[in-house]
Order: C-alpha cells, then sequence, then structure tokens
C-alpha cells in the first residue's frame, strides 16, 4: 500500500519536473508553484485558452502595477 | 504538493493570481474576479483537442527559433509525459504552456492583438503603445478605459494611448450589473481596450489600478456635443424619451398621436433637423413594439383562441421578453452614466446615433412580427399556421429564421393534433383548429361516409390536401375498427406509432423536411392501417364474399339456382299478386337453394338471402311483384349502403324480366315443336302456323340478344373491373368508389337511369308483346288441338263403325263434321289477322326501339342495335331506320 502511494507520489514528482522542464524550454515564466497550480487547473478541465489570456492579464497588470508603483516612487 | 489533489479551482484561481501578480489576496480580488468571469464565460476551447497538433507546433516554434538541441529534448520530454501516464488532460498543458511560452530572442513590444472574447460592435482604434512591458502583450482584455484625447496634455513624446469605453460599468462598485449586462454583448459596443501606458505622465489617473474609472485630470470637452444652445433639448433627455418610447410608454417630448398613429415629437420643442429625424426612427420601433402588444394583450383574453394562437401569442411573448431585455441594459447604462454624474466623459455615452446602429436589428425583428401580426389579424387554428408560413417564404434569412422559429411553435400544437388522430384515432378539439371535423350528431351506421370531414380552411398550407386526405382516411379507418368492427386491437399493433412531436423542437424538425420525414410517417400509417382494415373486413366480416353473392344471387349470376327457381315459382307467379303469400315464397326459395348448387355456399351468405314482395297496384300479378332481397347490416353496410340496395333490387327487377321472357319464349318454342307434328294433318292451319314460327323466331332472337348484350356487355365487364379494382384495393374508400362506379354503369348500361326512360318503355311494350302473343300462341293451340282431337275422335269412331261393321259415318253426322270443319275454318283467318296485327305492331316497337338505341349516347347500345338488326331487316321496313341511320351516322362522323 504505502510502495503504490509511494510509487504514485514519485511518478506525480516525475511528471511535473518534466512539465517544468517543458515550461523552462519554452520560456514561459511560470514557476514550480504557479505550474503546479495552473497543471491542476487543466486536470480538473479549465479551458486552457481562457486560463492562458487570464495568465496573461494578471502579468500585464501586475507589470502595470509595478510600474506605477515605481513611478510614483 | 505531492499529489495533484482536488481543491476547487477558484481556490486555485485564486492562488494563481496572488502568485503571479505577488500581493496579497485581498489586493488582487478584483484581478481574480475579472479571472473567474473570463474562464466562466469561455468553457469550452475554440480549436480541437490534438495533442499531436499542440507537440508539432511547440516543435516548430523551437525551430523558429533555430534551437534544434532544445526541439529534440522537448520530444523526449513529451514521450516521456506520454509514458508516465499521470496527466490526464495532457493537451490543455501543453496548449498553455505554448500559448505561454516567448520567444526570447524577440523585442518585448508588440501590437496588441485583439482576439475577441467579447464581440465588438463598434470598431475601436487601437494604437500601439510602443512604451514596452518586459513580456508582450499578445492579448489585451480588460477594463482599461480610455483617457479621452490626451494626446497634448501629457507630455511623452508620442505616446497616444488612449484608453477604451467602459460601456458595460465596470466599475468595481457596480459588478452585479455589468455580470447581469455581460450575455448581451453582442449587441452593446466592446471595444478592446489598450492598456494605458502607466509610465507616461498619465500617472495620476492610473495610480489605481487600470481597472477602475479613469479621472483624467483634464477633459476635452467633446465638440460633438450637441450644440447645446440653452432651451434646446439635449441629447440625453432625448435618449431618455426614446427608451420610453421604445416601451410604448409616451416620453416627455415624443408622443403618441392617435390620429395618424404614430409617434410625434412635440412641434414646441426646439430641436435641430438631424435629432427630429432621427428620434423619428427610433420612434418607429415604439409603434411597432406598441402593435405586437396589443395583439398579444387583446388576444390573451380571448377564450376561444384556441392552442395554435396560444402558442403564437407566446411565441410572440418570447420576442418581446428578449426585445425588454434590450431595453433594460440600455437604461442600465444609462443609469450608470447618471450615477456616475455630468463629469462622465461623453463619448461613453448614449447617443441617439448609437441607439440606431444597435437598434437596428431588434427593428427588423420587430418589423417581421408586426407584419406577421397584421397578417394573422382574426385566423386561428390551421388558417393561422398557414398565415405563418407563408411569411417564410423570403429570402432575408435572419427573417426566415424568426419566422420558422414561430412557426415551429405555432405548428406544435397542430401537429400534436395530428398524431394523436393518425395513431390514436382520438380528436380533441375543443375550439375547431384542427382540419378534421367530427360531427357529433352522426350515428354509427353512417360513420364512415358522414362522419369526418375535412375542414379545408384550417388545412396549414405546408400539409398538401392529398396528405390532408390521407390522414382524415386513416383517422377514419380506426375510428370505424373501434366503432363498427367493434375491433378493439390497440393502435399501437396497427401502425408502429413514431416519436410523436413531443416538444416544438420536433415540430421544427418535421417542418424542415415535409416532404420527406412528415409524408413518410402519413404514409406508413396510411398504408398499416388501411391495410388492417380491409384484412379485418375481409376476414371477419367476408366483405369479398358478400360482394359475390350479391353477383351471383340479386345479379342472377348463379344460374341453376335461378332457372330451378323460376320453374319452381311459374305456377304461384302467375295468380294475382294479392294472393301471395311471402312464407310460400321462402318455402319455394328454400327448396331452390337445396336443390342446386347454391347449397354450398356459405351459411352466412344463405341466411341473409330472402324474399321480398314488393308493393302490389291492382291488377298485378306475382310477377310484378315478386324480388330476392339480401340482407346487410354491420360494416358491410358501409360499402352496401341503402341506396346501394335500391339500386341492387331495380337491377334485379330489370333482369328478372329479362328472364321471364326468355322462359317464355322457351315455352313458345317448345310449344311449337310439339305441336308442328301434330298439327300437320291440319293443311289450313299451316299458314297460320308459319306465321306464328317466325313471329316466334324474330322474339326469341330479340331477346338472345338482349341477354347476351346484358349479360356479357354489361354485367361481365363492370363485374370484373369492379372485382380487379377491388383486389387492388388500399383503403375502403376505393372499395366504396369503385362499388358505386360499378351500379351507376351498371344502371345506366341496363336502361334503368333517367336519361334512358324511354327506351325502357319501348323494351316493356316489347315485353309486353312477348307476353300477349304467348297467350295468343296459346289460345291458338287450344283451339287447334281441340279441332284436332275432335277430328281424331270423329276419325275413330268412324273406324270402329266400320269395325263393328256399321256405316262409319252417317249423313247427318257427316254433314255435322263438315259444319264444324267449316267453322274451325272460318276462325282460322280470324288467328291470321289477329297474328298480323300482332306481328306488326311487334315490329313497329321493334323499329321504334332500334331508332331510339340508334341515337342513344352509350356506344354499347348503338352496337347493341346493330347486332339486333344484323341483317336490316328493320331497316328495309322502316325509313326512319334508314334515314336516321343515315343521320346519325353523319352526326358520329362529325362528332369524330
Amino acid at each position: 500500500m504505502a510502495s503504490a502511494a509511494n510509487a504514485n507520489v514519485n511518478a506525480v514528482r516525475e511528471t511535473m519536473d518534466v512539465l517544468l522542464e517543458i515550461s523552462r524550454l519554452l520560456n514561459t515564466g511560470l514557476d514550480m508553484e504557479s505550474l503546479s497550480i495552473c497543471v491542476r487547473l487543466c486536470e480538473q478541465g479549465i479551458n486552457p485558452e481562457a486560463l492562458s489570456a487570464v495568465i496573461k492579464e494578471l502579468r500585464k497588470a501586475s507589470e502595470s502595477l509595478k510600474a506605477s508603483e515605481n513611478c510614483t516612487n | 504538493m505531492a499529489t495533484l489533489d482536488q481543491k476547487s479551482p477558484n481556490v486555485l484561481l485564486q492562488s494563481l493570481c496572488c502568485r503571479i501578480t505577488g500581493k496579497s489576496e485581498a489586493e488582487v480580488a478584483h484581478q481574480f474576479q475579472y479571472a473567474v468571469r473570463v474562464i466562466g464565460s469561455n468553457y469550452a476551447p475554440t480549436i480541437e483537442r490534438d495533442e499531436f497538433l499542440v507537440s508539432e507546433k511547440i516543435k516548430k516554434e523551437l525551430l523558429k527559433q533555430r534551437r534544434e538541441a532544445d526541439a529534440a529534448l522537448f520530444s523526449e520530454l513529451h514521450r516521456k509525459l506520454q509514458t508516465q501516464g499521470v496527466l490526464k488532460h495532457r493537451w490543455s498543458v501543453l496548449y498553455l504552456l505554448l500559448s505561454l511560452s516567448e520567444d526570447p530572442r524577440k523585442p518585448s513590444s508588440r501590437v496588441g492583438n485583439y482576439g475577441a472574447l467579447f464581440a465588438q460592435a463598434l470598431p475601436r482604434d487601437a494604437h500601439s503603445t510602443p512604451f514596452y512591458c518586459t513580456r508582450p502583450q499578445s492579448l489585451a482584455l480588460g477594463y482599461a478605459e480610455r483617457s479621452t484625447g490626451l494626446s497634448a496634455s501629457v507630455g511623452t513624446s508620442g505616446i497616444s494611448s488612449l484608453g477604451v469605453y467602459t460601456l458595460n460599468g465596470p466599475t468595481p462598485t457596480q459588478p452585479p450589473q455589468s455580470a447581469a449586462a455581460q450575455p448581451l454583448g453582442s449587441r452593446l459596443a466592446w471595444a478592446l481596450p489598450l492598456s494605458s501606458s502607466p509610465s507616461s505622465a498619465l500617472a495620476p489617473p492610473t495610480a489605481r489600478p487600470p481597472l477602475g474609472p479613469p479621472v483624467p485630470a483634464t477633459r476635452v470637452i467633446r465638440p460633438r456635443r450637441d450644440g447645446d444652445a440653452a432651451g434646446e433639448v439635449s441629447e440625453a433627455a432625448l435618449v431618455r424619451d426614446i427608451l420610453y418610447v421604445f416601451q410604448g410608454i409616451d416620453g416627455k417630448f415624443i408622443k403618441m398621436n392617435a390620429q395618424d398613429n404614430c409617434y410625434k415629437i412635440d412641434s414646441k420643442v426646439v430641436l435641430c433637423k438631424s435629432l427630429r429625424d432621427t428620434s423619428s426612427r427610433l420612434a418607429e420601433l415604439g409603434w411597432l413594439h406598441n402593435k405586437v402588444r396589443k395583439y398579444t394583450d387583446a388576444r390573451s383574453l380571448d377564450r376561444a383562441f384556441g392552442l395554435v394562437g396560444q402558442s403564437f401569442c407566446a411565441s410572440l411573448h418570447q420576442e418581446l421578453k428578449e426585445y425588454y431585455r434590450l431595453l433594460s441594459v440600455l437604461h442600465s447604462q444609462l443609469q450608470v452614466e447618471d450615477d456616475q454624474g455630468v463629469n462622465m466623459c461623453t463619448e461613453s455615452s448614449l447617443t441617439l446615433r448609437r441607439l440606431l446602429v444597435w437598434m437596428y436589428d431588434p427593428k427588423v425583428r420587430l418589423k417581421t412580427l408586426a407584419a406577421l401580426v397584421d397578417y394573422c389579424q382574426g385566423r386561428k387554428g390551421g388558417e393561422l399556421a398557414s398565415a405563418v408560413h407563408a411569411y417564410g417564404k423570403t429570402g432575408d434569412p435572419q427573417m426566415r429564421a424568426l419566422v420558422q422559429h414561430i412557426l415551429s411553435l405555432v405548428s406544435h400544437p397542430i401537429l400534436n393534433f395530428l398524431y394523436r388522430w393518425i395513431y390514436d384515432g382520438e380528436l380533441e378539439d375543443t375550439y375547431h383548429e384542427f382540419f378534421v371535423a367530427s360531427d357529433p350528431n352522426v350515428k354509427t351506421d353512417r360513420l364512415w361516409h358522414d362522419k369526418y370531414s375535412l375542414r379545408k380552411s384550417m388545412i396549414p398550407s405546408f400539409i398538401t390536401m392529398d396528405q390532408a386526405r390521407k390522414v382524415l382516411l386513416i383517422g377514419k379507418s380506426i375510428n370505424f375498427l373501434h366503432q363498427v368492427c367493434h375491433d378493439r386491437t390497440p393502435p399501437g399493433k396497427i401502425t408502429a406509432a413514431s416519436k410523436s412531436a413531443d416538444t416544438p423542437k420536433d415540430a421544427a424538425e418535421l417542418l424542415s423536411d415535409l416532404e420527406g420525414a412528415f409524408q413518410e410517417k402519413i404514409d406508413a400509417a396510411y398504408f398499416d392501417t388501411s391495410k388492417y382494415l380491409l384484412d379485418v373486413l375481409n376476414r371477419n366480416y367476408l366483405l369479398l364474399e358478400h360482394l359475390q353473392a350479391m353477383r351471383r344471387y340479386l345479379l342472377l349470376g348463379q344460374g341453376d339456382f335461378i332457372r330451378h327457381l323460376m320453374d319452381l315459382l311459374k305456377p304461384e307467379l302467375a295468380r294475382p299478386a294479392t294472393t301471395l303469400y311471402q312464407h310460400n315464397l321462402t318455402g319455394i326459395l328454400e327448396t331452390a337453394v337445396r336443390a342446386t348448387n347454391a347449397q354450398y355456399d356459405n351459411a352466412e351468405i344463405l341466411k341473409r338471402l330472402d324474399v321480398r314482395l314488393l308493393e302490389v297496384s291492382p291488377g298485378d300479378t306475382g310477377w310484378d311483384v315478386f324480388s330476392l332481397d339480401y340482407h346487410v347490416d354491420g360494416p358491410i353496410a358501409t360499402v352496401f349502403t341503402r341506396e346501394c340496395m335500391g339500386h341492387y333490387l331495380r337491377v334485379f327487377n330489370f333482369l328478372w324480366r329479362a328472364k321471364r321472357m326468355e322462359y317464355t319464349l322457351t315455352d313458345i318454342w317448345k310449344g311449337q315443336m310439339c305441336n308442328a307434328k301434330l298439327l300437320k294433318t291440319m293443311p289450313e292451319l299451316s299458314g297460320v302456323l308459319h306465321q306464328c314460327h317466325i313471329l316466334a323466331s324474330e322474339m326469341v332472337h330479340f331477346i338472345h340478344q338482349m341477354q347476351y348484350y346484358i349479360t356479357f356487355e354489361v354485367l361481365e365487364c363492370s363485374w370484373d373491373e369492379l372485382w380487379n379494382k377491388v383486389q387492388q384495393a388500399q383503403d375502403l374508400d376505393h372499395i366504396i368508389a369503385a362499388h358505386d362506379v360499378f351500379l351507376d354503369t351498371i344502371i345506366s348500361r341496363c336502361l334503368l337511369d333517367n336519361n334512358s326512360r324511354s327506351l325502357l318503355n319501348q323494351l316493356r311494350a316489347i315485353f309486353d308483346q312477348i307476353i300477349e302473343f304467348q297467350s295468343a300462341q296459346d289460345s291458338l293451340y287450344r283451339s287447334a288441338l281441340e279441332e284436332l282431337t275432335l277430328r281424331l275422335q270423329y276419325e275413330e269412331k268412324k273406324q270402329q263403325r266400320e269395325e263393328e261393321g256399321q256405316w262409319g259415318v252417317t249423313a247427318e253426322q257427316e254433314a255435322e263434321e263438315k259444319r264444324r270443319v267449316q267453322e274451325f275454318q272460318e276462325t282460322i283467318p280470324k288467328m291470321r289477322s289477329q297474328l298480323r296485327i300482332l306481328t306488326h305492331f311487334y315490329q313497329s316497337i321493334v323499329q321504334q326501339f332500334l331508332v331510339l338505341l340508334m341515337t342513344s349516347s352509350d356506344e354499347s347500345l348503338r352496337f347493341l342495335s346493330f347486332r339486333l338488326d344484323f341483317n336490316e331487316h328493320y331497316r328495309a321496313r322502316e325509313p326512319r331506320l334508314r334515314a336516321s341511320l343515315g343521320a346519325t351516322r353523319g352526326r358520329r362522323m362529325s362528332n369524330i
């Protein structure tokens, strides 16, 4: 039982590593945690197009926020 | 995180937001809402889920960037991913990574590329912001709004970033409104925003997150604002008014003018011409709306409007509801503007022009609805459906779609009626909307003919007359089976009831394929039901057997039976009619049946055979009142109605008479044959006898030809036709029609109909003559035979006395004898003259008959005249015949 669970965990970890590699290759800018959240969302059936749009928008927002903060500072 | 545990997507999203923006949860609330909205409104991906395709795309991207090694590496990793099988939605993840990927070589600025998540109705002007971000904006969505015309006021070089419309009130303070109005995004302008570049000195407005409303320090008053001289009505006020008018409520300036039946702007109001025009155009919508509304309101009160009408009103209601929703959106927009105060940027407000554009589609729809309403005034039921269908024949696809939708709703009750009628035979039509009408006063015996009829006005135009007739027939058959044949098979057994139109969607499907599926359904039901009905009739009620029995008995088809019957009946019928008793005759009938082949018939048939005595007029003999009868009841009576039976009896009468003539002549001939030898010894009679013989042969020939004509040309041919048709008949109506045609033909050919009355009279006269001749001949033979016996007696006596040795005859005996012979011979000329008169009379009647035949319109009768006069014996005597022959020949030639 434990071994099965362990095996499962290992498999999952490997998958995540692979995905992180791919993500790095493609230069997506996602770190491990964000990537894991994204993967979980995709697995739950969220439309990847919408999700990527959201992420881009969030990045843009955060950029502009940062820029404005820099400005004011 | 060890496993992909199941947190709810919302939570995940929130954490994602926090992560990416690097802020705490409270601050990212806005972004989170936005994210939820985006995800929520785009459930299904727009492209195909093809993992292979995605991986190929990724490789291509990498190769484009001249990173072959990386491409190979990616393939490796992809393969590993596939073997691991932990992920379920690999495609999703890969696609996500692909879309987030960035080319590290490219500069970061890129023109905004407006993938459309929301449709835009108005063009948007987009300018690139050369102001960079580290990440290029591949998709710019959001609610950054425009700041108005700020190029001059903010002193950055060459940056003219324009904000964006906020038309949906995406202010953080009013999210629910925007959420509600969101689904109608296609109707309102959603220009895509472009982010205002924060680093420009537009800073102050963008101090807040760019999704907030702008309060730019400087604003340019839009010169496009209507020249607001004092006292003139502002556009905003007009817009408000118009929004009321759209719903049919009088506004402040625009009121309904009842006389002209239009909306008029109050003439006291000062308005520039363009505004006036625009608002008049917009006011039309209000008028259209009123029209439709009036109709639906009036009809909903009408209780007798029927199901079809009600569904029509329901569909109109639906459309109006859509319209109202649009209006409410516009209202809310107006509200937003009001709430935000006067210093709202004017570009984003509602103007009359914008209304014109946005309301174009609704106007077209309302126009169609109003036209429909006009056309459908006062109609209901199938008529209404026809009216709506007529409107569907248009080239404009929008209008057609709308009308089709309404038509499917409207025809749904009709199709329901239809299916119930076809499959169950039930008709529940309180408002008389269906095209099959049932007459409740009709009793079961006339069910087939009278009870159900087509209401022609209610046949919808998408159902052809042929289909309607079939439908009527199917339901009629089912009811007939139930009530008259007492056949209780559930209709489900008769024909496999296919899925009926349960929902309007089914009705729409059916309507789109009227020739195919609908016709098939009807045909299938028709064949099955009719076949079943015919089976029942033939099996249980022996319809075909009865038809044949009619032929055999009433139409004298069973020769041996008829002959025997006549033989037995002859002595009875010679008596005066008043002395006849029915039971006697019935007994004789039974005897005849038992003695001939008729006894092998079906008992059911023999049961129905009977004797009927017609009404007695004074002076009638039995011959005139005798008739056979055949009882029918139940389902058979549908085919053999009372009228039909009347016809049959008339034909029987005629045939019976003709047969009697044949008999009479046979007797005459017999007598002649027998007595010819005997009377050879009386040479003085030979002349008379010769005359008799001649006359008798003429009559025999005539009657033969008549019989031939009747039996073969009339009865056999028509019967053959009838039998063929009946065998091939597909339903009961065919059988009834064929039977009627059969009877009509027989009656007209047997000279029994109204046109041939003169011919019939002539024929009767001929028959009478024959009978007279028979009696004359009888008396002749009687006296001749008497004379003969007397003479023989005399001879015998003479012989005897001679043998006894006395004188054979005494003188006085001889004298007496001579005297008697003399007397006898004197009667001969009388007889001769009598016969001559008879002959003459007979021939003249026959000639008249021939003349009439020659000029008759029926071909077979004309041929009959040829046969009757085959050696032109009559033609020689009758000048009229000669003339008429020529005349008719000429006439006939001209007719050809």
